[in-house]
């Protein structure tokens, strides 16, 4: 460890001294930066900063670098010199946040600092490759440190898989949204003013409860509420359902349902409201055939509190699907074998031990959908009408008549509670009781079959639902088909060939269509963010559950915020917070990859949770006693019995990241256009055709990439028996 | 490569685990932790293992301070009570893990497994998912794999309990000879005094978070220093006595009406708890000799191998046992108790 330790030391001193210390205009790509590494100030390294330009507050940080350096380098036993690497790292850290953020663009940041120290005539801008990576040694020193002190069993990768995760949730989650927030207590001027807050809340709008005496509607806050709870229990409710059928019964076409069950999930989620629309909406084929038949006047039911909800079933129930399959295989068949024996029929077996013991899952399923539902959108902005929730009523606090950020916050604010109230609730529920049922002793039970009754309910409950399904598919699909909805229902390529068209040239391919450009760059960036979110999901999990560290709430609670808070939110906070120094990464592709992983990564985490609290510890012990260092260990033994739930982060981190719309719309720029940015403009233009054209390729994509996931990871070889088909029916 | 406790606290927040003990364990041998639930044997031997670490103390492994070492970087394996067979693995990767992970290539691992499952008996079964093999088999597994890394220190957390009788005679005959055979210094833990006694060659008996006595198993057996430990090591009558000194290596114990010569060199005069031995208890029919306690038969019930008496007496009710099966004695007999000196202890009250 202390080899690690004095690696990093160099590594740190080396950027410090051999890379340009702020970020470059044209990156470090052409090497026109090395001939100015102590010449020119752009250019300059952090030493050179220090000594030829002035920039004196950088002296200390890279002072506590050499520091760790020597530290490294004394003969000192491990835990003094954990003791030393600590406190030297420690400062840097400090020090360097210190510095970043009291100096910006425009000199000192604050009123005070100014007052205090005077004018100052150097100005600093966002970091580059030199501070990151100072940054980043700091940190490893710091997590090496407190291995060596013997903090998290003395493991240094599991030191530095804290320090990793802790830090970037801080950067990336909560720092931009505490940014945010706290404008909810200034006015427009920036003065702080708490008070400020009590007259942005207290509005009959928000609290309203004139619904219940029947005149008038509700406030948001109890509409946002209510579609929540009957959001989180429905999707739950559809996604046992599912998660039953495809793994509890000889049901025949599993395979289909599977799929079924994943498409709302990879569609772009305007999509399903415009189809949704284009059935029942006022001139929608079932109003029109109803007029047509029965004489029934056109209603408007679809806009509002029906319409929103059942969009928003369809788009979060395959979320609770995935949550909830993994759960559902995880129940030991031994422990209802068990209940068997002890004169419990299959009915009293499913309801007093499997549903229990799917208990962390189904809580987690609900908790997913209940915030999904309040900081849904797309869907409430296409359908809600009069029904207005918080999400919509902080996007018209933006980008309405009124521009008032302060209420947007505030709003944004409450939108939290709500999430935090949740979160407890669900803690309560789930507690701190242990599931383990995948144990280390080999499991050679047979699964149980569904109960008749449950398999009943379970199928009428999905069957209708993915019926529902494949005919707004079919809607869609022939959306993209047909010259103009509603109009002109002739049969036509055009869309295709418009947004797809390759022309072949001498010079090779040209990609003609005009969707090519935002189509390669919505690939790339979340090819990139998948993985990312999916291992930085699992890892916070996996650091939640076997560690035992002071803090972990808070950790666990700072991942559900980035989760809980609308896109729109999202998207402004990262503007604010990532457009001045020290950060300044607005306009680039790498603000849209990092927003993509951190909104998603909650939901790796939470599938970690569930799918690891059935793993029993002491698989990870035994492996530890065998020489297993934490890396192997995740590696050999945790991620083998983990795939449904990587499958399922991998391709939600994917899936999102193609399908998000509010978080990156203020993120995008001309070089970085997204798909969904794209169709949401040729919407707005009225060009539903190619929307629709566009959004089946996304479609078609996203599928492909599903399989492919599906195979490069596979299923988990758990080495139980399988379900024999289900002959006799009782 | 002893093993060297000293002076160890384990507390989780306020409450403590294991309130500082100090002991050693010997190159070479067999040595039990044993004592009720709850009373602090587990976290000691996941102390060792390095799965918990210290509040307070000193561990030495082979000499080497290990007190803050995590457990991969100890030379110890276990065998889990669970037996925590990796699920998705074969029996052979699962053998062959712990030697890949210590870089050990892939050729030579499997090799060095193989031999681990012969050792074990258990050849031909390396292609086999954990799940199809019986208890027995999963716990030869778990055994072959901590055993193939050749450790200093080789754990055992109750490794017997899930199995049957029989079965756990059997293994712990093998692990005992496995033991001896290869020369492995060896920390048992169990709740089972007789699994103790049988494959130890000292035995700590633990009582809540404290080392209650250390020693042999005869020592344990027919010197056992408290009453908790006359009652945990085997059966024993506990009866109230009165102890005279006849000199300084001697007692006379008075029991009712009969007066025993024990060795012993510690007891003190005056009345005292007396643990009686149920086999040392010779049961004659009345009146039976002079030195004799008289007693009447409560219960009696036949064993096959031997007789059960339930007998009361001055001194309390005695439980005896008694090889004469032929003839057994029937509920209201009188009798005559012969007591023998090796089978009556004097504990500390």
């Amino acid at each position: 460890m202390s080899r690690a330790a004095l690696s990093w030391s160099i590594a740190g001193l080396l950027a410090a001294v051999l890379l340009p210390w702020y970020g470059l205009e044209d990156g470090l790509g052409s090497g026109a930066w090395i001939a100015g590494l102590w010449s020119s100030e752009d250019a300059a390294s952090g030493l050179a900063q220090s000594i030829f330009f002035g920039r004196w507050w950088l002296a200390p940080t890279l002072a506590a670098s050499l520091g760790c350096l020597v530290v490294s380098l004394l003969p000192l036993a491990p835990a003094r010199r954990g003791t030393g690497l600590l406190i030297a790292g420690g400062g840097g850290v400090v020090l360097f946040a210190a510095q970043a953020f009291a100096v910006g663009l425009r000199g000192w940041n604050a009123g005070w600092l100014l007052s205090l120290l005077g004018e100052m005539e150097q100005r600093q801008v966002g970091i580059g490759a030199g501070a990151t990576i100072v940054l980043i040694a700091l940190l490893s020193l710091v997590s090496i440190g407190l291995a060596l002190r013997g903090a998290f069993g003395g493991d240094a990768f599991v030191a530095g898989a804290m320090t990793t995760v802790t830090a970037s949730i801080l950067l990336f989650t909560a720092w931009p949204i505490l940014h945010i927030l706290a404008q909810a207590f200034q006015d427009q001027d920036g003065a702080l003013r708490p008070l400020l807050i009590v007259d942005r809340l207290a509005e009959s709008k928000i609290w309203s409860l004139r619904c219940l005496a029947g005149s008038g509607g509700c406030g948001v806050v109890w509409n946002t509420l209510f579609l929540a709870l009957c959001c989180g229990v429905g999707s739950t409710v559809l996604g046992l359902s599912f998660a039953l059928i495809a793994t509890r019964t000889s049901f025949g076409f599993k395979k289909i349902l599977r799929v079924l069950t994943v498409l709302p999930i990879i569609t772009p989620p305007f999509v399903i409201g415009l189809a949704l629309i284009l059935l029942f909406g006022r001139s929608g084929l079932v109003n029109q055939l109803l007029d047509w038949s029965f004489g029934v006047q056109p209603t408007r039911w679809i806009y509002g509190f029906p319409g929103v909800l059942l969009a928003q079933l369809f788009a979060f129930t395959p979320v609770a699907f995935l949550v909830l399959i993994g759960v559902v295989e995880g129940v030991s068949p031994t422990l209802e074998e068990a209940s068997q024996t002890l004169r419990a029929n299959r009915w009293d077996t499913f309801v007093t031990i499997s549903l229990p013991l799917m208990r962390p899952g189904l809580a987690n399923a609900f908790l997913v959908g209940f915030i999904e539902s309040i900081a849904d959108f797309g869907n409430p902005i296409v359908l809600g009408g009069n029904f207005g929730v918080l999400s919509t009523e902080i996007y018209f606090a933006v980008v309405g008549a009124q521009l008032d950020y302060g209420r947007a916050a505030a709003l944004a604010l409450l939108l939290l509670v709500l999430a935090l109230g949740a979160f407890f609730l669900q803690r309560r529920i789930v507690g701190t009781r242990s599931y383990a049922t995948i144990s280390g002793k080999g499991d050679s039970g047979l699964a149980t079959p569904l109960p008749d009754a449950a398999r009943r309910v379970a199928h009428w409950i999905a069957l209708p639902w993915a019926g529902f399904t494949l005919l707004l598919y079919g809607f869609i699909l022939m959306g993209g088909l047909v010259k103009v909805w509603g109009r002109d229902y002739t049969p036509t390529l055009d869309h295709y060939a418009k947004a797809f068209s390759i022309e072949f040239s001498e010079g090779g391919v040209i990609w003609s269509g005009a969707a090519w450009n935002s189509f390669w760059t919505t690939v790339e960036l979340a090819a990139i963010a998948a993985p990312i979110t999916a291992a930085l999901g699992l890892l916070a999990a996996w650091l939640m559950v076997r560690q035992r560290f002071a803090g972990r709430g808070a950790l666990e609670f700072a991942t559900m915020l980035s989760f809980a808070v609308p896109g729109t939110v999202i998207g402004v906070a990262y503007v604010f917070a990532f457009n001045v120094p020290p950060l300044e990464i607005t306009g680039t592709a790498l603000i849209i990859v990092l927003c993509f992983v951190f909104r998603n990564m909650t939901v790796g985490l939470r599938a970690g949770v569930a799918a690891m609290s059935q793993i029993d510890r002491s698989l990870d012990e035994a492996s530890a006693t065998l020489r297993g260092r934490a890396p192997q260990t995740l590696f050999y033994v945790v991620m083998p019995l983990l795939r449904p739930a990587i499958v399922g982060a991998l391709v939600y981190g994917f899936v999102r990241a193609v399908t998000t719309v509010s978080a990156v719309v203020f993120l995008v720029t001309a070089e970085y256009d997204l798909a969904t940015t794209y169709i949401i403009l040729r919407v707005i233009n009225g060009d539903y055709g190619l929307a629709i054209a566009y959004s089946c390729a996304l479609i078609v994509l996203m599928l492909a990439v599903i399989l492919l996931i599906q195979f490069l990871v596979g299923d988990r070889r758990l080495g139980r028996r399988a379900l024999p088909v289900q002959g006799v029916r009782a | 490569m002893s093993v060297q406790f000293t002076n160890i606290v384990k507390r989780y927040g306020t409450t403590t685990a294991v309130c500082g003990i100090s002991f050693k364990v010997d190159s070479g041998t067999l040595v039990t932790l044993l004592g009720p639930s709850g009373c602090g044997k587990t976290t000691t031997l996941r102390m060792i293992a390095g799965l918990e670490l210290p509040s307070e103390g000193r561990i030495e492994i082979a000499g080497r301070d290990v007190t803050h070492l995590s457990a991969t970087q100890r030379d110890v394996s276990m065998v889990f009570q669970s037996y925590a067979l990796f699920p998705h693995m074969s029996v052979l990767e699962n053998v062959a893990y712990g030697l890949r992970r210590s870089g050990i290539a892939k050729e030579e691992a499997t090799r060095q497994a193989l031999e681990g499952l012969a050792q074990v008996g258990l050849e031909g079964y390396g292609q086999r998912q954990p799940s199809e093999l019986s208890g027995g088999q999963q716990q030869r597994v778990a055994v072959a794999r901590a055993l193939v890394l050749k450790p200093s220190v080789l754990l055992f957390d109750e490794p017997l309990s899930n199995l049957d009788a029989r079965l756990r005679r059997q293994m712990r005959e093998e692990i005992r000879e496995l033991q001896q055979r290869l020369r492995l210094t060896v920390v048992y833990v169990t709740h089972d005094q007789q699994e103790a006694m049988a494959v130890s060659d000292r035995i700590i008996v633990m009582n809540a978070g404290r080392i209650e006595q250390e020693g042999s198993p005869r020592d344990l057996y027919e010197r056992p220093a408290t009453p908790f430990l006359a009652r945990f090591m085997g059966e024993s009558n506990p009866a109230k006595g009165q102890v005279r000194r006849l000199d300084a290596a001697r007692v006379c114990v008075r029991l009712g009406s009969t007066e025993i010569e024990v060795a012993d060199s510690s007891a003190r005069e005056g009345a005292a708890t007396v643990a009686v031995r149920p086999e040392a208890i010779k049961v004659e029919t009345a009146p039976g000799s002079a030195n004799a306690l008289p007693g009447t038969i409560a219960k009696a019930s036949y064993l096959g191998t031997h007789m059960e008496y339930s007998i009361d007496t001055a001194a309390g009710t005695l439980f005896a046992t008694c090889p004469r099966v032929e003839r057994p004695l029937t509920t209201g007999t009188q009798v005559a108790l012969v007591l023998a000196p090796r089978g009556v202890i004097v504990v500390r009250d």
